[in-house]
């Protein structure tokens, strides 16, 4: 074949163990039934593979209604939040050698946002929190006629929360989420303190004023549940604080 | 409503809206065409396959190509439209390239007005970095997650206008309404159809205009690094409405995939890595670009490590490096490398920023590959080099449509972004297309709201359409006992790959085509399980079919043109050819037919005045 860069390789030199792996996912088919269920699958796979590929080949092979979001399939769009093992991660990066292989590996839908099928969450009230904080630059005046500046180090003051790529992981590992659907939840902030902390916005103001509502920045307890959960490593709850601090200072 | 399931929820009969403007994608050419449209009054809706700011545009690293002189006042325009049209070895749509290349900045100081995020120079100023085939650095960035930093914004700016977002909503038709339109047959666009992919149930969208922004084709080959979306979706939706396509047979293969471990084999690298320093070598270290300088670059690429070495710090008086020729000419590099047997443990070759940069400057600059590679692969990116080889990653081919409107031969379909066809000719430089999403998507936006806002009567979408459309939507469930669609497509992946690849032969194409004829005959036969609620199975089915039709024109036009040029190698053809240099192939699909037609047509003539571009260096 004069194609296939992919087959002219050598062996692989790092060889790897194919391992059989049992995954436990609560499914769940509102046309079926009105109850949440396990069932567990096996397939075989490499412990590099991520369970992202097991589930592949769970609809694949096994199961074609299995029903999951994923796009680009490594932790930059923010499809694939699912609690695994009980914690919230990416499928897409998360190694299968990394959540214990040898036990069966548990794959439920993120917690506290309305289940539609399977892993499929409704995102709906996570967008609408999104919304509520006013996610876009507020500036005044005559737009610039020359290039707009700002110095690195400005800008370099929201860099971590710029990295959010709205998975939803934080927001639905959070305990005040869970038991209060009306708390914006951690995405939110973040999602605020990136304008907030940023030189060239002026809508801080009216940013903090609706993050100071009852339902705002006080109801975080401070438990890091949405730091940990992170996939793109965002200090949640320091930019929580942060913003926290800025409400106290502003008074 | 933005962000909203704009679902009405009806129980019976079939959803309708109206708009002026429906924009099918919301990647960074349909959010900014939407946007476009917005400012010119229009009533907009964007309709995207997945949740809203996941498009493919997230994954996009390097950054955003525009001459805007930051850092080399040196650069304009006129040296960013030369390199365009170098790198697509001057097949591209000359005009199209012109516009690109002078609106480019405008639309990078128009996201940044908004809000986006870039690295800044001491000075302050949007930087700029150095990619393959720019003369200067040119690529405004923001480490490297630029895709994502454009898309946020563009997002952003969305909600801020409170435009309609129909998520996870796939269209399977376009209306024409024959009563209606000047020229051609079949008449003008008159609206889509399509389905809530959560409840399967089936919505009618009544509008003069649409614009196609659905991105590329890359699913249809195993070792990609596009995502499940990229099933061709636009490209078949515009030649089943009567559009046409050229430069199909350009399939770029980015050189730098990532090739260990197997399961995200195809993921990029970003060409961020070789512009900040990053070298390619191969099992005995050698640094092998240099001995593959085509002629064609020669001029402009060091042919020695000496000269190569001193770009980096001082352009003016050295040349590039010649692993930051053009995509096409880094990847065939690359495959003859492996060929050889001088590849790496895994298949590829090594990629080395380690022993050249910092880890503290790798990690600032690089910071999603140092992250990318450390999870997925377990290996640092600041201590040992990388293993990387060519992978699928754009198609420069797509809907034919006028430069500076952007509207196809159909009366009210516009398309901007990867699906369009003629800016990138033979082979895009990197940086090019983020560049490109913004310039055409605004274009595109821009002129289907005037078109629709014109038009003074508006086409209809007939009751015998809809039944159609949706019949045949419900046709993958009538059949019972066939086979399991996913089969189907790991198949077309295996065929794509093996006899349309980076090198092609004409035995091998008339294979593949074959191939295909078989796999349409199997995917007639398909059936899906289960019901129409957040059915993947079915998802899949209906995309199969336009993956299937996309992957027949682009083996079809390969094995058409005899010789080798950007993002089409020909073994048996290995030159390239004046003639063919000279000629668009355009493929039609005759609505009594299921197989494409393909014509050849001459390109667009480049004025003297910009000739003369060329004559220099």
């Amino acid at each position: 074949m004069s194609t296939a860069t992919t087959e002219a390789g050598a062996a692989p030199a790092t060889s790897t163990t194919t391992m059989t792996v049992t995954v436990k996912i609560l499914r769940y088919n509102p046309e079926v039934s009105e109850e949440q269920h396990w069932e567990s699958y096996q397939v075989t796979a490499e412990p590099t593979d991520r369970v992202l590929d097991a589930l592949h080949k769970v609809k694949w092979d096994l199961d074609g209604s299995l029903t999951f979001r994923r796009s680009c399939a490594h932790g930059v769009c923010g499809s694939d939040a699912m609690r695994i093992n009980g914690k919230n991660r990416l499928a897409c990066k998360t190694l299968l050698k990394d959540v214990n292989p040898s036990e069966p590996i548990t794959v439920e839908p993120i917690k506290g946002l309305p289940v539609l099928k399977d892993l499929v969450v409704d995102m709906e009230p996570f967008f609408a929190a999104y919304r509520s904080v006013m996610p876009f630059l507020i500036t005044t005046g005559n737009e610039p006629t020359r290039e707009r500046l700002q110095s690195q180090k400005d800008r370099d003051r929201f860099d971590d929360t710029t990295k959010c790529i709205l998975c939803a992981a934080c927001t639905t590992s959070c305990p005040v989420y869970w038991t209060d659907g009306q708390y914006f939840g951690p995405q939110a902030i973040v999602g605020a303190h990136r304008f907030i902390f940023d030189s060239r916005d002026e809508g801080t103001d009216q940013r903090l004023e609706i993050l100071n509502d009852q339902e705002g920045v006080w109801r975080c307890r401070t438990t890091f549940n949405c730091t940990e959960a992170c996939p793109r490593g965002i200090e949640v709850t320091k930019a929580i604080q942060e913003v926290k601090r800025a409400l106290i200072f502003r008074r | 409503m933005t962000g909203n399931r704009t679902d009405a929820g009806v129980d019976t009969g079939i959803e309708r809206h109206e708009y002026d403007v429906v924009v099918i994608g919301a990647g960074g050419a349909g959010l900014r065409a939407a946007i476009a449209a917005h400012d010119a009054g229009a009533r907009v809706a964007i309709v995207c396959k997945s949740l809203l700011g996941k498009a493919h545009t997230v994954m996009a690293e390097g950054g955003i190509a525009a001459a805007m002189g930051n850092l080399y006042a040196d650069d304009n325009w006129r040296v960013h439209f030369r390199d365009t049209m170098r790198g697509g070895k001057m097949l591209n749509n000359w005009r199209m390239a012109q516009l690109h290349a002078q609106e480019a900045p405008e639309r990078v100081l128009e996201l940044e007005e908004w809000g986006a995020l870039f690295d800044r120079t001491a000075d302050g100023l949007i930087s700029q970095r150095d990619f393959g085939g720019h003369r200067y650095a040119r690529l405004a960035h923001v480490g490297d997650r630029t895709g994502l930093e454009m898309i946020r914004t563009l997002q952003q700016r969305a909600v801020d206008l409170d435009i309609d977002v129909f998520m996870e909503f796939t269209v399977t038709e376009l209306f024409r309404d024959p009563s209606t339109g000047s020229g051609g047959t079949g008449g003008r666009i008159s609206g889509a159809f399509g389905y809530w992919r959560e409840t399967g149930r089936f919505v009618v969208f009544e509008s003069p205009t649409v614009v196609l922004a659905t991105g590329g084709i890359g699913k249809s080959y195993q070792v990609t690094s596009n995502s499940w979306e990229y099933t061709g979706d636009g490209h078949a939706l515009a030649m089943r409405a009567g559009a046409s396509l050229i430069n199909m047979e350009f399939v770029q293969f980015h050189p730098t995939g990532m090739v260990w471990p197997p399961s995200v084999k195809g993921l990029l690298v970003t060409e961020s890595v070789r512009g900040d320093g990053g070298v390619l070598k191969n099992a005995e270290g050698e640094r092998f670009m240099f001995d593959y300088i085509p002629e064609f670059f020669k001029k402009e690429t060091a042919d020695t490590i000496e000269e190569a070495e001193g770009w980096y710090t001082d352009k003016k008086n050295h040349r590039r490096p010649p692993e930051l020729l053009p995509r096409d000419e880094v990847a065939r590099a690359i495959n003859s490398e492996i060929k050889a047997g001088r590849g790496s443990p895994h298949g590829g070759v090594y990629l080395d920023i380690a022993s050249r940069r910092s880890p503290d400057f790798i990690r600032r600059r690089l910071p999603s590959m140092y992250h990318q590679f450390k999870e997925l692969a377990d290996v640092d990116i600041t201590q040992e080099p990388m293993e990387v080889g060519p992978t699928c990653h754009y198609v420069m081919g797509g809907v034919e449509v006028d430069a500076d409107t952007e509207q196809s031969i159909v009366e009210g379909l516009y398309a901007a972004g990867e699906v369009a066809g003629g800016m990138h000719g033979s082979n895009r430089l990197g940086g090019n297309s983020l560049s490109d999403l913004l310039v055409f998507g605004r274009r595109a936006g821009h002129n289907a709201a005037y078109h629709s806002m014109r038009t003074k009567q508006r086409p209809t979408v007939s009751a015998e359409q809809v039944k159609a459309a949706s019949a045949a939507a419900l046709h993958p469930f009538e059949v019972e006992g066939g086979e399991n669609p996913y089969t189907i497509q790991t198949d077309l992946q295996d065929v794509m790959q093996r006899l349309v690849g980076i090198i092609r032969t004409e035995a091998e194409l008339r294979d593949s085509l074959a191939e295909i004829e078989r796999l349409k005959e199997r995917a007639k036969r398909l059936s899906v399980e289960g019901h129409r609620q957040y059915n993947p199975g079915w998802h899949l089915a209906l995309d199969l079919a336009n993956m299937l039709v996309v992957s027949e024109c682009i083996a079809k036009a390969a094995l058409e043109r005899q010789e080798s040029r950007g993002g089409h190698t020909r073994d048996d053809y290995p030159t390239p050819d004046d003639g063919w240099g000279a000629l668009n192939l355009v493929l039609t699909l005759p609505s009594d037919s299921d197989s494409v037609d393909l014509k050849h047509q001459p390109l667009p003539v480049m004025p003297d005045d910009l000739k003369t571009l060329f004559e220099e260096s």
